[in-house]
């Protein structure tokens, strides 16, 4: 069936019709929020947000952009208002366990580089963190992210070239290492 | 660092962060079935009351564990300090003195061993429902509330059955229940959206019982006793 008709039918409040558009889409969504969070009861959480949010407006959806990106997008704003809070929650308490294991399985890459990557990744400001992990992390195209998050592919470019910047900074002193 | 050398490292590197596990597809679609869409169209108009209900909770599960890793911690100190205390007096004195302060520093705990598995684990869990209990009524909603009073009631008739068991026979464990008993009461009695007065006087009557402390520190003695 395809994604149009099935769409017609979750509006009318068929539940196998949702359930199918539901598997074609959750992994990619359930992804995108664990990417942003880290967090998989989090990341579930949104992810069940997304759709049961998506699933209740689905009447308002224009068909203008591609229901991925439609999807992709309340993901995204599902994600950022509660992390906002998540966020102030963990600077006031200490997380047991956050600490990153400094070996993974089946990488051949430097740890402490990793590491600091990713440590340098999530010091991001949370609208270059987004961009840099949909585009360099995930592979999504400028013009998707741009819909998704609803700005200019200029826009777009722009807080990539941004992250990548602070990025560059922040792990200027890596440099040596990564040369050997 | 230049543009080449973050290229390569984000190509070598970057896909492992926050590196997701397999979606548990079915179980979130157990979860979104039991909801009802139509309902969450026309009520959700500010981008997600239910995620801020969620995200609550998940804060509420990171401060009963934070609570429990705490209680442990104090636990283990403490008993780290009984032991200590104990291979100090008897490197100093006779055989006689020594078993009478060694008795002095454990209360007695001597009661049967399946009261004793119970008493510990209660202790742990009223521990650590009361270190959680907030200092005011903004971090919490309804919902929360209820679960924190649910709990409360579990913990309020575990009290009163230890009151009445072997349990009780200790005086400072008694006075402990009794304390304790009084305090989980004034929780179960709050209201769905407690007023910071009701709060205050919870802690009030903690502060002044030092009950916390004497929590912990009985909590230590069943451990070492153990």
């Amino acid at each position: 069936m395809r994604e149009p008709e099935l769409i017609a039918r979750v509006i009318a409040g068929d539940r196998i019709a949702a359930r199918e558009l539901y598997d074609a889409h959750a992994p990619r969504v359930f992804r995108l929020a664990f990417r942003l969070t880290g967090d998989a009861d989090l990341a579930r959480e949104f992810t069940q947000d997304t759709f049961v949010r998506a699933f209740g407006q689905l009447s308002r959806f224009r068909g203008d952009a591609a229901l991925s990106t439609w999807l992709h997008r309340i993901t995204v704003t599902v994600v950022a208002n509660a992390m906002r809070k998540v966020k102030r929650f963990r600077e006031r308490e200490t997380d047991l366990e956050a600490a990153e294991p400094l070996h993974m399985e089946g990488s051949t890459s430097d740890p402490i580089l990793r590491h600091r990557l990713h440590t340098a990744i999530d010091a991001l400001p949370e609208i270059y963190r987004t961009t840099l992990i949909m585009h360099d992390v995930e592979g999504y195209t400028h013009g998707e992210i741009a819909q998704v998050l609803a700005v200019a592919e200029g826009t777009c470019k722009s807080r990539l070239s941004q992250a990548r910047a602070q990025l560059r900074e922040a792990l200027a002193d890596l440099a040596p290492e990564l040369e050997s | 660092m230049n543009e080449a050398e973050l290229n390569k490292l984000i190509e070598r590197d970057a896909r492992s962060y926050n590196e997701p596990p397999a979606p548990p597809l079915d179980a979130m679609w157990a979860a979104i079935e039991a909801q009802d869409w139509t309902r969450a169209a026309s009520t959700d108009t500010s981008g997600g009351s239910a995620t801020r209900g969620r995200v609550r909770r998940w804060m509420m599960d990171r401060r009963f564990q934070a609570a429990a890793v705490l209680l442990i911690g104090v636990a283990i100190g403490r008993l780290t300090l009984a032991r200590t205390n104990t291979q100090a007096t008897a490197a100093t004195t006779n055989p006689t003195t020594e078993q009478t302060r060694v008795a002095s520093a454990v209360p007695d705990t001597g009661f049967a061993a399946p009261y004793q598995v119970t008493t510990s684990r209660y202790l742990g869990q009223t521990a650590a429902l009361l270190i959680a209990l907030p200092a005011d009524t903004h971090h919490m909603n309804a919902a929360e509330n209820q679960q924190f009073i649910s709990r409360a009631g579990d913990l309020l008739t575990t009290t009163r059955l230890l009151l009445d068991s072997p349990a009780a026979d200790n005086p400072s464990m008694r006075n402990l229940l009794e304390d304790l008993e009084l305090v989980l009461a004034q929780v179960v009695h709050l209201r769905a959206a407690p007023s910071r007065t009701e709060l205050d006087l919870i802690h009030q009557a903690l502060d002044q019982r030092e009950v916390l402390p004497r929590l912990t520190n009985a909590a230590a003695d069943i451990s070492a006793a153990n």
